[in-house]
């Protein structure tokens, strides 16, 4: 409980900072800290916890942007199951790993807003003339989605229920009896 | 059994979710092409409770901002405000001459008998926070109902046009910005009244699409509001067109590049203008009068 509230209280947050970073810097050329947080979690939290998590940082998004409600939501659900899906088989631990698969999953992510809003509100499509930006915003995900998942690895297991204080074990070489 | 329903919970439960998502999308599209989005107490929640969170988030950024400009930045201050001096005094003498001209020919009174009708009260706000997703663009302001702001409001700088008012609560807004692209304007060129549609990129630029082959569009235009979309007031500043795309041989249409009257980037207060436009009245409501501040929680439409 304590570890859900904790990740719901950094998606609020991030989630505040996302609104004032638009003023400061052209949103592209900005991390996504909600996405990137949402990848944290599907490589850190427990799956049930996660998803709910994921669905309530998503419709909180909707509600403050321009999306319709559950298209944030939506992608939210998918991107949690992509990380959770790619940890299984790729194994995510490395930061380059997580780079990798972030920079790409932004693209995807955009694609799926795309084809949302393509079929719900017959806005024009975003590829073709946001492409340069959507690489960019692709590598600035990348190159801090190793921050962010980290930062939400710790986050978790400090407020995780479990005893997750390990000590190394230490195995003494058999001393000679003289 | 037991164990296949354990199994089987996750799958259960983002299926849900899923479907759940894909539900609240089409309810919230129905809503909106009903115009009664504005009303969603969700919505409105989540208004009240971002606006002092982003206050308070935008805080030190607000104050170096503020130590940059009214400081740092006031190198050539007092050439700038010489050039100003000296631009207005040409402006008062060439009003002061229009007058004259209006006077001689007696319709001077009349149109101040149209300015009171037509006049449109303003409603400054300040912009607390933009969108919290990369690819829409919106604005979250610290004034709402209880202040007289409803949905389908225009929203304006001394610039031009910035967007529309999309949501509201007791004391807060969110407006769509032209860049969104959501966005649509019924526009025409100031100089040669060629018509178009003015619509949002999701970036600094605006396309000026639908205008008719022959049209007369060049670089340099200035296109503005026409008012025939019933939702904006004609003459609001849209941009400056800085490319016009060519016209094949087969083509019936012709599109244009503009620039936004309006600096997006620096956008920090705006006005809302306190009165729909005749096709968001239809959309919202038959009420296109301004509320008294307070009657929204009052209760009055």
């Amino acid at each position: 409980m304590k570890q859900a509230l904790g990740l719901l209280a950094a998606g609020t947050a991030v989630l505040a900072i996302q609104g004032v970073a638009g003023a400061v810097v052209p949103p592209p050329y900005f991390p996504d800290l909600r996405f990137l947080l949402i990848v944290g979690i599907g490589l850190c939290a427990p799956v049930a916890t996660g998803l709910v998590i994921a669905a309530v940082i998503g419709y909180a998004t909707d509600l403050l942007s321009g999306a319709l409600l559950g298209q944030h939501a939506l992608l939210a659900l998918l991107v949690f199951a992509a990380t959770r899906l790619a940890d299984r088989s790729v194994n995510l631990r490395g930061d380059l790993a997580r780079a990798i698969f972030a920079a790409l999953l932004t693209l995807a992510h955009a694609a799926g807003l795309s084809a949302l809003a393509w079929l719900f509100d017959s806005a024009s499509a975003v590829v073709p003339a946001l492409a340069l930006p959507l690489l960019v915003h692709a590598l600035l995900n990348g190159a801090a989605a190793p921050i962010v998942a980290a930062g939400v690895d710790r986050l978790s297991a400090s407020l995780s229920d479990e005893d997750t204080v390990r000590r190394p074990l230490r195995l003494e070489p058999r001393r000679r009896v003289s | 059994m037991r164990e296949l329903l354990r199994r089987s919970l996750i799958p259960l439960l983002f299926t849900a979710l899923v479907i759940l998502a894909l539900i609240a999308m089409l309810v919230d599209r129905r809503a909106l092409d009903a115009g009664g989005r504005d009303h969603s107490w969700l919505s409105g929640f989540a208004l009240e409770m971002a606006v002092p969170l982003q206050k308070m988030v935008a805080a030190p950024v607000d104050l170096v901002r503020d130590t940059w400009s009214g400081y740092i930045a006031l190198v050539g201050l007092h050439e700038h405000n010489e050039r100003l001096r000296a631009e207005i005094a040409a402006l008062r003498e060439e009003n002061l001459q229009y007058r004259e001209a209006l006077v001689a020919s007696g319709r001077l009174k009349r149109i101040a008998e149209m300015r009171r009708d037509l006049e449109v009260p303003m409603l400054p706000s300040e912009v607390v926070g933009r969108d919290v997703s990369p690819w829409f663009r919106s604005v979250l302001l610290d004034r709402g109902r209880g202040q007289g702001v409803l949905a389908g409001m225009p929203v304006i700088t001394d610039g031009g046009l910035v967007g529309l008012v999309t949501a509201t609560s007791p004391h807060a807004a969110r407006g769509m910005l032209l860049l969104d692209r959501q966005s649509a304007v019924d526009g025409i060129v100031q100089r040669s009244r060629a018509r178009g549609i003015v619509r949002g990129l999701g970036r600094d630029r605006l396309v000026f699409e639908f205008v008719v082959r022959g049209a007369d569009v060049a670089v340099g235009d200035v296109v503005i509001t026409s008012g025939l979309d019933g939702v904006y007031a004609k003459g609001l500043r849209i941009g400056e067109v800085i490319e016009v795309s060519e016209v094949g041989e087969s083509d019936l249409l012709q599109t244009a590049t503009l620039r936004p009257a309006v600096d997006f980037g620096r956008l920090e207060q705006v006005f809302v203008m306190l009165r729909r436009g005749p096709t968001m009245a239809l959309l919202y409501g038959a009420d296109g009068a301004v509320p008294e501040p307070g009657a929204a929680e009052a209760g009055a439409p």
